[in-house]
């Protein structure tokens, strides 16, 4: 039985990671097209490094990607934060108006924000991504913020408030500290949302700024290149830095 | 922290506004290098906002989808610039601001999609043919009806693509591959059906490890594919079937609404230089339309007949034309037919 749950186990590491690690192989392949293994090589991260195109996409994701993140767990946060005030009837109806957000398709996201932009006419852009990617980020940052929120005792806040303390104080001494791990998890989810969605950002990217997911996309008739898989992998070595600070940070806190 | 934000937000706009020349460009993915914009942009003063599609619908989408001028270089194949010129979506082009386009190759300015460049200038083409490995096939297919035979069986690796795929069909049967007649159709989608028990798999993308890891030994590819194949593998060759080809291009032209005509056209005409139209060649190992380019390219490249076939056979070669929104629904519905009966 025991050596069953190991081999189920093993089965389930082997199919989330067996893509990643070829992904890995083939940046060192030492050949253009061939998916067959011809020898260890470093030349396509070299000509990565050359090859500023891939790179301005690859910043320009970032970039929007912080840009998002950031918005959208600032302005998740205070609502969560009002939200744990307001009295319970009104919490579950804006809370089901959230979900809903999660549960819709990208697909009619896109199509809308497009619709959205078209309407009311700002031009699509950086500036038009940043408002679609902060609005699909926000309902997941409050999920994320709002199940650690409701372990809390609201009295904490009131008896802070109680003592003496300003409003401000009471938030930023009693209330950030205790969310800090939910926040940084909701400011991670939302940067990874943010860089990797294509369909939404499909419909409303603009010409003057290209982001990494549908520069990949475009290749992929023209032929993956190599280059594109030493991309990806420092991209999953950045992601896999980023987990583990957020695991530590998790320690670290209270 | 927000505001830091904001303050960043604009400063990053304002820095888009500021900077004087700008062109858009919409390109296919992998067709344009990006040394040669860096070159454009060095030479010219003009910041190219550069991004890519991976197909003509999307550009076409895009452009239909948004009111406003977003770009102001497009490229798309030139069935689809028949479309575009039909629904009025491109700028006749003015070839006063043009002063390379004598570079073109004469076979392309007089073309039948699109006579003159009145609309759109080629850059790139290419040709729909068959590959075969030498080592594992032993009698060669050289016409498309070859590839009908039983020794074939799971063998073929096809273009998942309706249009190239029915018009193999449409040329064995002895018709035109732009025929739009449906009693014509019908019989393509007869004769596809009994094709099918060769076929390995479909696909249109990651053609070249497909025939360097020799997972099909035979098919139908592009001719640029086949070329970058070869240079992995040797025992891939490539050959233009006796019944006629279908000759797909790429070519630049300018939308209606386009916010920066002055530098599309400088854009443009850039890419016909000679020297550049060679980088382009070489780099991305498709054919080019530019005669002169053609003349700077080096001999392995200019004499291959993969990539550039002698006049008797480019004769036999026919421009993709747009059947109309009736015949590619119709050929869709085939195409469904035959991905279920596959």
């Amino acid at each position: 039985m025991r050596l069953l749950k190991k081999i189920y186990l093993g089965f389930i590491y082997f199919f989330l990671y067996a893509p990643i690690i070829m992904l890995i192989m083939y940046s060192v392949n030492n050949t253009r097209y061939s998916l067959i293994w011809q020898g260890f090589s470093l030349r396509w991260y070299h000509e990565l490094f050359v090859d500023s195109g891939l790179w301005a996409a690859f910043f320009h994701s970032v970039w929007l990607g912080l840009s998002a993140a950031f918005i959208s767990t600032t302005l998740g946060l205070l609502t969560c934060i009002q939200l744990f005030f307001t009295r319970r009837k009104k919490r579950r109806f804006f809370y089901a108006l959230l979900v809903l957000l999660i549960v819709i398709p990208d697909l009619v996201f896109g199509i809308a924000s497009l619709l959205f932009f078209n309407f009311s006419g700002i031009p699509l852009g950086f500036v038009s991504l940043l408002i679609a990617h902060i609005t699909f980020c926000l309902p997941f940052v409050i999920y994320t913020i709002n199940s650690r929120i409701h372990t809390l005792d609201p009295n904490l806040y009131f008896s802070a408030l109680d003592l003496g303390a300003s409003r401000v104080r009471a938030l930023t001494q009693i209330l950030l500290p205790l969310l800090w791990p939910a926040i940084f998890s909701a400011l991670l989810l939302a940067f990874t949302l943010s860089f990797d969605d294509v369909i939404i950002s499909y419909f409303i990217a603009g010409p003057d700024y290209n982001i990494l997911p549908l520069t990949i996309y475009s290749l992929v008739r023209a032929g993956v290149t190599p280059e594109l898989n030493a991309l990806c992998t420092i991209t999953f070595l950045i992601s896999m830095v980023l987990v583990i600070i957020a695991n530590k940070l998790k320690r670290v806190s209270p | 922290m927000k505001r830091l934000i904001a303050l960043m937000i604009l400063s990053l706009m304002a820095h888009e506004s500021i900077a004087k020349a700008v062109v858009n460009v919409y390109a296919w993915g992998g067709e344009i290098p990006n040394r040669v914009i860096h070159e454009f942009e060095k030479k010219s003063g003009i910041h190219v906002h550069f991004s890519t599609y991976d197909s003509n619908e999307t550009l076409y989408t895009k452009l239909k989808a948004v009111r406003d001028g977003l770009y102001d270089v497009i490229l798309p194949s030139s069935y689809y610039i028949e479309r575009m010129v039909q629904q009025d979506m491109l700028q006749p082009l003015d070839h006063s601001q043009l002063s390379n386009l004598h570079n073109l190759d004469s076979n392309f300015i007089h073309n039948d999609f699109d006579d003159e460049n009145k609309y759109s200038v080629p850059l790139l083409w290419g040709a729909t043919g068959i590959f075969y490995n030498q080592s594992l096939v032993r009698d060669p297919p050289i016409s498309w009806s070859n590839l009908w035979e039983t020794p074939l069986k799971n063998q073929l690796l096809l273009l998942d693509d309706s249009r190239e795929i029915f018009s193999i069909a449409l040329m064995r049967l002895g018709y035109s591959p732009n025929d739009t007649t449906p009693q014509h159709i019908e019989q393509a989608y007869q004769q596809l059906l009994k094709l099918i028990p060769n076929v390995k798999l479909f696909s249109s993308e990651g053609i070249q490890s497909i025939l360097i890891d020799e997972d099909a030994s035979a098919g139908v590819v592009w001719n640029g594919d086949a070329f970058k194949a070869h240079a992995e593998n040797k025992s891939i060759k490539y050959l233009y079937p006796k019944e006629g080809f279908v000759l797909w291009v790429d070519a630049l032209a300018i939308p209606n609404k386009a916010p920066h005509p002055k530098e599309a056209y400088a854009f443009i005409n850039f890419l016909l230089r000679a020297g550049v139209a060679k980088q382009i060649g070489i780099i991305q190992g498709h054919a080019i339309t530019n005669a002169a380019g053609k003349a700077l390219l080096p001999l392995a490249i200019r004499h291959n007949p993969m990539l550039y076939p002698p006049k008797d056979t480019m004769e036999k070669g026919s421009f993709q034309h747009y059947p109309g929104e009736e015949t590619v629904a119709l050929l869709n519905a085939y195409w469904q037919q035959l991905k279920l009966a596959f």
